[in-house]
Order: structure tokens, then sequence, then C-alpha cells
């Protein structure tokens, strides 16, 4: 008997998410189909690459990193570059200067320093806060205000923090809000029906389900965004239907391959391509199990990852 | 040396010497000064404050003390300690436990003509009574909270006497883990074992016979339930191997006992029967409930659901049973919960909250009582309320604000009763912590029922009958526990309240050699699911700490 094949195409669909505002939007989502099943129906929005910068500065100890970024010291300077690297979608602004047990800056500093970014560079923009939830509501609130108009992701509200944030960015000034959760798919539909039950349409929210990296009991979240695509698409739950988005920077550069110094580890070579390798391992991993975008820090790992969703899509 | 007074209400003062550094719960304790303290003094709990009157104690600050209370003298006693002379005041609420707790104990009309119906359907069934001869017999029901005993006439079935009383473990922990780590310490088996032979069970034994005009002497016959733990901790056995793994119990079954080989005052001869244990979480007091529901002798399928501090369920008819135990926790009688207490006088068991002004409208336990706290009844009516007012979400969190909602760096809390309308002197209020931990314990109970139906491929709508039984079921509004996903959807004829099925059971026995048996040979047919070991489990426990369930179809 022939082969017939069956396309595997569901009834329910991935909501669209656009970010940014003009001609340099992007849409997150819209599939009926799993991750790259492209021969079962057409992928309309691609998978999308952000690069992510930090306003603590850059670690120029990486030869990658210091020839990308030459001369550019100040964080205007170093989005204005990152924004050219090759095959990037987006740009994620880390904030890691407010953290209280840091720098401790001001939320006013931070909406400063997101608006001149956002004035010197027309790509769409992600902001990833701190991880301190109280300080990070308190900093989305004016960074939102600051970028009104600018359709950002914030990246992101937690259980914790999650009615301030969704409040000030989402329902005052109408920003994209990510739902940040850890790894189960329990708590993302939780998180997700409570922030909608705020009045605040599931078409604006992003998820963040959490990632480990490659190797850190990857298998859990392997298992937790192949059961939300499960149930989103083949159960018609409006309650996992938001797009995807996976920060992996803020995972794979803490583990012990990326931080460990060449001197630490000889035997491990070179600590940038390690550190490269980490973040595209990881990213690859997401990408196939189910993620909208992934956020990645190094210039060479946003090349990769995008050539990859363009030879597949 | 330094001298402690205790203080109490009603009582007379009570003088201890002590050393510095002294532990002041222990020191109560040693002295007979009764101080509820669920969590044996770990801190965790909140309940076991006493107010330094004069004099000081060297005790750290705790977040279950006000800044406030701390200032007006409150102390946690098991977190305090002897620095010089001091007078201390016990309140009330601390040891609250002593007093007449509410329960299932066959006082009331309606009990016992419960109790009648399902002791008359036992023997419906073709099972023989009256053939364990003739004289009084006493049943006992050992609740890791409550014990309760009925004297009867074996010969007739006839209740000539009934009592309860707290066990008197409870100063060794709330929940069973607590006390079993309490009997491992030196001396901790004859200690265990004394508090209820001797501070509960005996006491009980003398009240009963005084009640119905007979020596303890007379009684020829008896017969005891309760949970593997306190089987084990009654007659003295090691509850180690409940608590560790492999999880198997010292015993199941134990036969052949005689007052004599347990110290109890009857007649020496008389046969003392254990119900039978299934595991190390389903005990005698369950195999003993079952025969009460005939779900052994029906086809009809039917839930039954010990809601206690373990939440012990079966589920079957009488082709098959599977049973298996969740660690609900003592949220259902009151621990756990900073304003939480058992149904005594003063609990509020009732509550229904105007959606528009946040006000109460409370049923207290007691005529005229003031509002002490919240017993397990009341807890499921104000977290229901609370979520039908929209001033807590889905995860437990307060989303509203208003003179009732108090707000600080611990979280959020609603005020029940205002100081000057409480029994306490300070506001009862329920804070976010209580909700989260009752939603823990309600969601242990909701996936517990789900793992056992997903065991043997099941949904709810295949159950035909849900017997509820323990002490919180008398005030259990099932239609609210069904608001906040405790229970599954069904049509609440389905629900049928069983009162103290264990007791029931137990009395069942008394009188009959062949329920005696029949207990047997349903201990030995039913399966035990571990769930602690049950793949999907933990997935089914986070989807239901959610009110009502993450999954809302469940709930539509």
């Amino acid at each position: 008997m022939a082969f017939k094949r069956v396309p595997q195409k569901f009834n329910a669909s991935i909501n669209k998410v656009v970010v940014g505002t003009g001609d340099k939007t992007i849409t997150l989502g819209g599939e009926n189909v799993l991750p790259f099943y492209t021969f079962d129906a057409p992928i309309e929005n691609k998978p999308k690459v952000g690069i992510m910068i930090s306003d603590t500065g850059l670690d120029k100890t990486l030869p990658g990193i210091a020839a990308f970024y030459g001369d550019a010291e100040s964080l205007v300077d170093v989005a204005k570059k990152a924004v050219t690297a090759e095959g990037a979608d987006f740009l994620a602004i880390q904030l890691a200067s407010a953290n209280p047990d840091e720098q401790d800056a001001s939320p006013e500093d931070c909406a400063a320093a997101c608006k001149a970014v956002a004035d010197a560079v027309d790509m769409p923009i992600a902001v990833i806060g701190c991880g301190n939830r109280d300080k990070d509501a308190k900093v989305f609130d004016k960074v939102a205000e600051a970028l009104s108009g600018k359709n950002v992701m914030i990246l992101s509200a937690r259980e914790e923090n999650y009615k301030n944030v969704v409040a000030s960015a989402g329902l005052a000034y109408g920003q994209k809000i990510g739902a940040e959760s850890a790894v189960d798919i329990n708590l993302a539909k939780q998180l997700n029906t409570v922030i909608t039950q705020m009045g605040f349409s599931g078409e604006n929210v992003v998820m963040n389900v959490g990632t480990a990296a490659a190797g850190y009991g990857y298998e859990y979240v392997a298992s937790t965004l192949d059961r939300i695509t499960a149930a989103a698409l083949g159960q018609n739950d409006t309650q996992l239907q938001m797009p995807i988005v996976t920060p992996v920077a803020t995972e794979t550069w803490n583990v012990k391959e990326c931080i460990a110094t060449e001197e630490e580890a000889p035997d491990w070579g070179s600590r940038e391509q390690r550190v490269i390798d980490m973040e595209v391992i990881t990213a690859t991993a997401d990408l196939a199990a189910g993620s909208n975008a992934v956020i990645v820090k190094h210039p060479a790992s946003v090349a990769v990852l995008s050539k990859l969703v363009n030879e597949l899509i | 040396m330094f001298t402690i007074t205790f203080k109490r209400k009603g009582s007379s003062d009570v003088k201890v010497t002590a050393s510095p550094g002294d532990n002041i719960l222990e020191l109560a304790m040693q002295a007979g000064v009764a101080i509820d303290a669920p969590c044996s003094g770990n801190g965790t709990c909140g309940k076991c404050f006493v107010k330094v009157i004069s004099g000081a104690v060297e005790s750290e600050k705790s977040v279950k003390i006000s800044e406030e209370d701390y200032e007006d003298g409150w102390r946690l006693s098991c977190q305090s300690k002897v620095m010089c002379d001091a007078t201390l005041f016990v309140p009330a609420s601390a040891e609250s436990f002593k007093s007449d707790i509410q329960t299932a104990d066959l006082s009331s009309q309606e009990e016992l003509a419960r109790y009648f119906e399902l002791v008359t359907g036992i023997f419906n069934t073709g099972i023989q009574k009256g053939d364990v001869g003739v004289g009084n017999g006493i049943a006992v029901d050992i609740g890791t909270t409550t014990v309760t005993a009925a004297l009867l006439r074996l010969k007739s079935g006839f209740i000539k006497a009934k009592a309860s009383l707290g066990n008197g473990q409870i100063i060794y922990g709330a929940d069973v883990i607590n006390r079993i780590i309490q009997q491992g310490k030196p001396g901790g088996v004859d200690k265990l074992r004394r508090a209820v032979r001797e501070e509960t069970v005996i006491p009980l034994i003398e009240t009963l016979c005084k009640d119905a005009g007979i020596e303890p002497t007379d009684v020829s016959r008896m017969v005891i339930a309760g949970n593997t733990t306190m089987e084990h901790l009654f007659v003295g056995a090691n509850g180690d191997s409940i608590r560790l793994e492999p999880y198997e119990p010292e015993f199941l079954e134990l036969r052949g006992k005689t007052a004599a080989d347990l110290g109890l005052p009857v007649a020496p001869d008389a046969p003392v029967v254990f119900a039978p244990n299934v595991g190390s979480y389903v005990g005698g007091d369950i195999t003993a409930g079952v025969l009460t529901t005939l779900m052994w002798n029906n086809p009809e399928m039917t839930l039954f659901i010990d809601l206690g501090t373990n939440g012990e369920m079966v589920l079957g008819n009488s082709d098959f049973m599977l049973t298996c135990a969740c660690s609900a926790g003592p949220a259902f009688e009151g621990g756990d919960i900073s304003c939480g207490m058992r149904a005594t006088h003063g609990a509020i068991e009732s509550c229904t909250i105007d959606a528009e002004t946040m006000e109460p409208t409370m049923g207290i336990i007691g005529e005229g009582a003031k509002p002490i706290g919240l017993c397990g009844s009341g807890i499921i009516d104000v977290i229901s309320e609370l979520f039908r007012c929209g001033i807590i979400n889905a995860k437990g969190k307060f989303v509203r604000d208003g003179e009732r909602i108090l707000r600080d760096e611990y979280g959020a809390a609603y005020v029940l009763a205002f100081a000057k309308d409480s029994g306490i002197g300070k506001d009862v209020t329920i804070n976010e912590i209580d909700i989260d931990n009752f939603i823990r314990a309600k969601a242990a109970i909701f996936s517990a029922i789900r793992a056992m139906l997903n065991a043997v491929d099941m949904t709810p709508d295949d159950i035909d009958y849900i017997m509820i039984a323990g002490g919180i079921g008398s005030g259990i509004d099932i239609a609210k526990s069904i608001s906040i996903g405790m229970l599954p959807k069904l049509p609440l004829d389905k629900y049928i309240y069983i009162g103290n099925s264990s007791l029931t059971g137990a009395c069942a026995m008394l009188i009959s050699n062949d329920a005696t048996e029949k207990v047997h040979e349903i201990s030995a047919n039913m399966t035990y699911l571990e769930l602690s070991t049950h793949p999907g489990y933990m997935d089914e426990f986070v989807a239901a700490c959610f009110l009502p369930h993450t999954d809302a179809s469940l709930f539509d």
C-alpha cells in the first residue's frame, strides 16, 4: 500500500504578537503546526533571534566581542553596533544596573537609558529586568512610560510582580508583556490566567516559560515546551497560545562551561567558542521545542541561529 | 534558678523552677500546662503564643508575631528561653484543644440517627451480629487529633455511653510524621504511648463506664480503629518504618491481644481487636470506615474520602477497591493557618461575604461566642467567598483593597473580625500565607482523587456516590468546596456525609466477629496506590494549586 501523507495541521494556532513600530516590526507566532513542520502547513512568521546587550557593559576579554563592538562604550553606541549584527531581528536591553545588590541604578536612569537607545535605533526592542522582582516592577513602570508608543516587549512579569507590571507597562502604556514562569506547564497557564483576568488581552502577552542551559536539566524544559505546544495546538488551550520568547543568554552565560577561563580549564579550549556553543546549542533546542524567539548575546550566535532558521523555513 | 509562673483564665497558676536557657514550651509541657503546638516546637505554626506579664524571656522575633503584638509582650513559647523570673499568660486559644472539641462523636440526635442507619445497613448485608457473647464493649477511634469512643451492649448493640477527647499526643506535633519523630527520641516510645493511653484512652474508658454505671472490669471486649501510625504508637511499635523507605509498617494486622497485654483497665482477658491496616498511610480507621460505606457490597462506583490531617480515600465497588492517602496537612483542622483553630467554642464555622461591601456574615460555634479563629469548614467558606467576591485571585492573592484588607511587607490579609468584636482582643485575620497553605491542602485532596481516577482510567462522571467522612465533614459546605476545586464538580445529591465512619465501623466490629472478619477481608482486597512514587501526581498537584483549577473546564 502506498504511503499517504496526512498533514498534521491543527485547527488552533499560536497567537500573533507584533512588536515594534513602523516598517521595522516583527511578528511572533501565528503558526498552526509543530515547530519547523512547514511540510504540514506554511509557517508565516519564522522564529526570531534577538541580540542582547547589557547596561553594565561588554565582556571585551572575548576577542570576538571586542572586535565586533570596537570602541563602542556607551549603551547607545553598543546598541547601534548590536543592531547591525547579521541576522538580528530585535534588540534586547538587559537592565542589570538596576540590581539593588549591585549598582542599584534608579528606575528613572534606566528609563532614560532605554529612551536614548530607542531613539537611536529603529529595531524592535525587548527590555529585560535585573531579576529582582520588586525593583523590576518599579523599573518597568518608568521604562514603559519612557518608551510609550514604541510597542516593546517587557521581560518579564512573574507571579510576584505581575499585578504592578501588567497594570503599568501593559494596561497604562500598551506594551507587550512577557509572562515568566519556572519551567512548568501549570504555572505558565496559571500566570497567563491571572494576567488576562486583570483585563489585559492575551493577544498582547508572550510567554517566557524558562529554559536551562543545555545539560543542566534540559530534558524538563524540552518536555514542558512540548506539552505547552501540544496543549495550545492540540487542545486549543487559549491560555497557552501565547508565543514563547526564551532569553537564552541569561542562563547560559552563568554556567561553568562559560565562566571558566582558559587558564582554569585548559582542556576545554577557547572560552569564546564555549560561550557561543552553549548559546547556539541551547537556543536550537528551544526553537526545536517551540520557542518563537530566542535571545542570545554573542553576534556569532545570532548569525548561526538566524542561518539555521532561514535554512529550515 | 528562676521561677516561671503560668497564668491561665479559669485555672490556678502553675509555678515551675527553671534554669537559664530552658525552653518555655517544654517547661509548660512538663508542668502539665497545655499549649497547643501543632508543629511541635519548630516555630513554624505560630500557635503556641504566650504573653509576658512580668519579667522577661529571651525570644527571637518571628514573622508569626506582628510588631505590635511583640511590643504587647506576645511571644512564641517554643522560641522563648528562660532568662529571669517571669509570669506568662497562656491564652485560651493556645489551650483550646483541651476544651470540648466539636467532633463527630455521636453526641447529636442527627449523628445517632445516621449511625443507626449505617449500622443497620451493615447487618442487612447478611453479616451476623450478636456472635460475641453478652456484656459490654468499648469501641475507640484513635484519630491523630481527636479520640472518640462508645460503650455498647454486645448482644443488642445498644449505645450506653459515648465520649471524645483531644488526642494527648497533640503536644508532640499535629501530624503523624512529627509524632513518629518524637517517638524516636530517647524515652519517646513510652511518652507517646502514655499520652494516648494513660492521658486519653483510659480516661475515656473511665468516663464511659461512669456514664453507663458499670465498672471498667465489666467491659469484656474492645475494638480499636486508628490510622497505621496511631495503632503503632498505641502499642509501642516502632513507627520509623512508616516514615522511611520502603514505607512498610511493623504490622498490618494485630491479632490475639488482650486488655492485660496492652495495660488497659478493663477485664484483663477481654480481647482487644484492632482494625487492620492496608499500608503505611491507609490504616484501620479506613478499613473500618469502608465497612460502613457498604461500597464492598454495591455495584455502584463509590469514592470514599476521609477528610483529616491525612486525606485518605478509597475508590471502588463490589469488584475492586483502590486506596491512597495524601498529606493534606493539618489545615482542615485549623493547623498551618495563622487564625486557624479546631472546631471549638469561638470558631468561625461558616461565612458569607457581601461582594460589594466585603463585609462578612459569620456563624460561630457556641451560644453568643465572639470569634476567635477559623476552623476547617470556616476556612473553606471564607476562601470560597473571598474568591467569589473577587477579593482574592485564582492564585489566592489579594487583588482588592478596602477597610478589611490589611497590607504589610509580608503580604495582605483580610480582617474577619476587628479587635473590638473578637474574642481574643486583636484582629482575627486570614492572610495570603494561610490561603496558600489551604490551597495546597485542597490541591492534595483533589489531585489524589484525579490520580486515583486516572489509575483506573475513569473520570469523575463515572462516580455514583462520594461519601465524605471525618470531623470536618459535618459543617462542610459541599457547593463551596466544589467552587474552590477541592471536590469534583458533580451533582450535590451524589455527595453523602457519613460522619465518623471509623467509629461506626469499630462499633459494628465490636458487636460482631463476622463484621471483624469482613473488615479483614476488605483490607486484604484493597489495592494501595503510593502517591509519593506515582508519576504524574506532582503535575496534578501543581495544576490543582489554583482556584478552582488550572484546567478550568473541570469546574465549568
